[in-house]
């Protein structure tokens, strides 16, 4: 049974960031994740890589800034 | 830990640190580049096998600064890489003069010395040894940075010492390959050299060092017997039938394995089996088939019966003295590998792979399961010293009176103090004795280094003799003194449960009161703190006479008024001193220490 696109997104930001999976709305941002820094942002990229099988461009890393944004980037990739 | 992803290695490491209890182990790693990624997937491998690891990661490019600041960590991680020594000096370095490759050799040189001396009490320090594979893993003309690897790697060979170990970390990068262990895209942006793939193979080459620094190295192997030390099936095909040697194909990988069992029990490792056979048919195999390499003296314990494994192995934990969590179980029977793992879930099952051909590399690759430190003479000896134990207790069983029998055996005590040449033996002691072990601190080489350097501790061990043959070394005792309050306290004392019924422990007490008397101690403090493994000892200083002070679940706390100590009457024990300080010391007057 194919977890949702969201779900997905959603587990691997509360792995990263190290917060309960309900803390994660979709306004999530560095600016509401006390511990999304620099660092932390790279691993995001490389785990949600990894979690949907893709690779994002250089500008995508940088734009990659918010669940909503991550969504929308991510179907842009047209994951399945 | 390589087929998780790394989203789930770090959802499973936040797991499990909130369930761990134990004391934190913590982990320094200090780098010119970007590593914080190590950080949860090397607590995950420790965690996942019991050690509550808090990684941290120093400062970018703070290494000099931060080996001082963090040497009291339990271990500390070196990751020094050349391409940032000076930034992108592996292409800048094909554009220098010697004399500038002198200064670059001779600057990494100081820094490590620096680095070295700040860690000089480091209980662990591991370095990576230096590489250029990230970017000369395909030239065929050798090159400046691969010479200043060669002249580096020269340098740090002589840094080998009793609490610093090299990381081969082109090992590594051949395990995962050159391609999958460098992230290009973020060393060019961030100077972070490595994917995730390289720290997961990396967390689990290093692993076996912190696993036996804590005392966790495996003891025994065992193996089932159809399909896993030879082919084919003894019951139903018979005894010609199974193949080992390599005439056939397959009997060739069997061959491999029974020699790789053989290389192990020879360091020490004790070799078991565990097979459902009938008792004698496994018997008439290691005694007379000409193609079975593993006979008689290097198996330690045999249950070829038709019981259950489960309970099989339980046996044999008990009859060697030694834990669950020491063994590696090997069974190509899917259905066993389950069960075991299901019920013995502290038992390291390993299955032959589908693939015969796959099965040595398997074995190999699990090899780290039984490193340890230091390999010493007592490993050598301890078939040797299994054996006299049966011996013994043969002997035993014709004495009807313990006191008899005892004195019978002709026990002598040798004492040693302080003594430097016993390090790796003395710290191997502390990481592997549990039953009889009032303390069970673990202690790496360097950390009894510094008890024997500190004026104010003093480290004793002993070695056993009997008539029958000589146990080695097989007691430590720290004692930490407080002479301005004329008193001491025992850090540790533990035995090897292979001398326990000899009453051995209490010529030992004797021996430390009068040492402690010498030096003009009136109390002694000691403790027994509670695990798993050490029930047998809890009552141990109430017998020596020590008065309990307070006691809650898990410790107990002694002192001893020394004018009140009564030894016990051990006359038949001969106790004599061996070197102190590393030199050989006849008659010593105790008062004198």
């Amino acid at each position: 049974m194919e977890k949702k696109m969201e779900e997905r997104i959603k587990n691997v930001m509360s792995a990263v960031f190290e917060v309960s999976v309900d803390k994660i709305n979709d306004n999530a941002s560095p600016d509401t994740i006390e511990s999304w820094d620099s660092l932390k942002h790279m691993n995001l990229i490389i785990a949600l890589e990894e979690e949907f099988d893709v690779e994002f461009s250089e500008s995508e890393t940088v734009e990659l800034l918010s669940f909503k944004l991550i969504l929308i980037i991510l179907n842009d990739h047209s994951v399945v | 830990m390589k087929e998780l992803k790394y989203s789930e290695i770090l959802k499973l490491n936040k797991e499990i640190g909130t369930n761990l209890k134990s004391n934190p182990y913590n982990i320094i790693v200090l780098s010119n580049i970007t590593v914080h990624q190590i950080k949860e997937i090397l607590e995950y491998s420790l965690r996942s096998e019991g050690i509550n690891a808090n990684v941290e990661i120093g400062d970018y490019d703070n290494i000099v600064q931060d080996s001082k600041k963090y040497q009291d960590s339990n271990v500390a991680i070196i990751f020094l890489e050349l391409c940032n020594i000076i930034d992108g000096l592996q292409f800048k370095i094909e554009l220098l003069n010697d004399d500038q490759l002198d200064e670059i050799l001779e600057k990494t040189k100081s820094e490590m010395e620096l680095v070295l001396k700040n860690l000089e009490k480091t209980s662990l320090v591991l370095i990576n040894k230096f590489t250029s594979l990230h970017f000369c893993s395909f030239n065929i003309r050798k090159n400046n940075l691969e010479e200043l690897v060669d002249q580096l790697n020269k340098y740090l060979e002589n840094k080998i010492s009793v609490n610093v170990r090299l990381v081969d970390l082109e090992k590594v990068i051949a395990n995962v390959g050159v391609g999958n262990s460098l992230d290009l895209r973020y060393y060019y942006s961030s100077k972070a050299l490595y994917t995730i793939a390289f720290f997961k193979a990396y967390a689990e080459y290093i692993r076996p060092f912190i696993m036996s620094a804590n005392g966790k190295a495996k003891k025994a192997l065992i193996f089932d017997c159809d399909n896993t030390l030879w082919k084919n099936i003894l019951g139903e095909d018979g005894f010609d039938n199974i193949e080992m040697s390599s005439r056939t194909k397959d009997g060739a990988v069997f061959s491999e394995i029974q020699a790789m069992a053989l290389a192990l029990n020879k360091q020490g490792i004790l070799i078991g089996l565990c097979s459902k056979n009938n008792p004698g048919d496994v018997d008439e195999v290691i005694e007379t088939h000409p193609d079975m390499q593993l006979r008689d003296e290097h198996i330690t314990i045999n249950k070829s019966n038709w019981s259950d494994k489960v309970a099989n192995l339980k046996e044999i934990t008990q009859e060697l003295n030694i834990g669950l969590d020491s063994l590696v179980f090997v069974d190509d029977s899917s259905f066993e590998v389950n069960l075991i793992r299901e019920h013995l879930p502290e038992i390291t099952v390993l299955q032959v792979p589908e693939r015969l051909y796959e099965y040595p590399k398997m074995l190999r690759e699990n090899i780290g399961l039984f490193y340890n430190f230091s390999f010493t003479a007592e490993d050598r000896k301890k078939i040797e010293i299994y054996k006299q134990q049966v011996k013994r207790e043969t002997v035993k069983k014709e004495f009807t009176d313990i006191e008899d029998y005892l004195a019978s055996l002709e026990l002598k005590m040798t004492i040693h103090l302080d003594d430097e040449s016993i390090i790796p033996r003395m710290s191997q002691m502390s990481q592997k004795t549990n039953q009889f072990n009032l303390t069970t601190k673990r202690y790496t080489e360097g950390d009894v280094k510094n008890f024997i350097e500190n004026d104010t501790s003093k480290v004793i061990v002993f070695s056993v003799a009997d008539k029958f043959g000589e146990s080695g070394v097989t007691g430590l005792c720290i004692i930490n003194f407080h002479d301005e309050t004329r008193s001491a306290e025992i850090d540790t004392l533990l035995m090897s449960c292979r001398i326990i019924g000899r009453n051995i422990e209490y010529a030992f007490i004797n021996y430390i009161i009068d040492m402690m008397k010498g030096r003009k101690v009136n109390i002694v403090r000691a403790k027994y703190i509670k695990t798993q493994k050490n029930e047998q000892v809890k009552e141990f200083y109430d017998k020596c006479s020590f008065s309990l002070t307070e006691s809650c679940d898990s410790v107990r706390n002694y002192t001893l008024d020394i004018n009140n100590y009564k030894p016990r009457q051990l006359n038949y024990i001969e106790v004599v001193n061996g070197k102190e300080n590393g030199r050989a010391n006849k008659e010593c007057d105790v008062s004198s220490i």
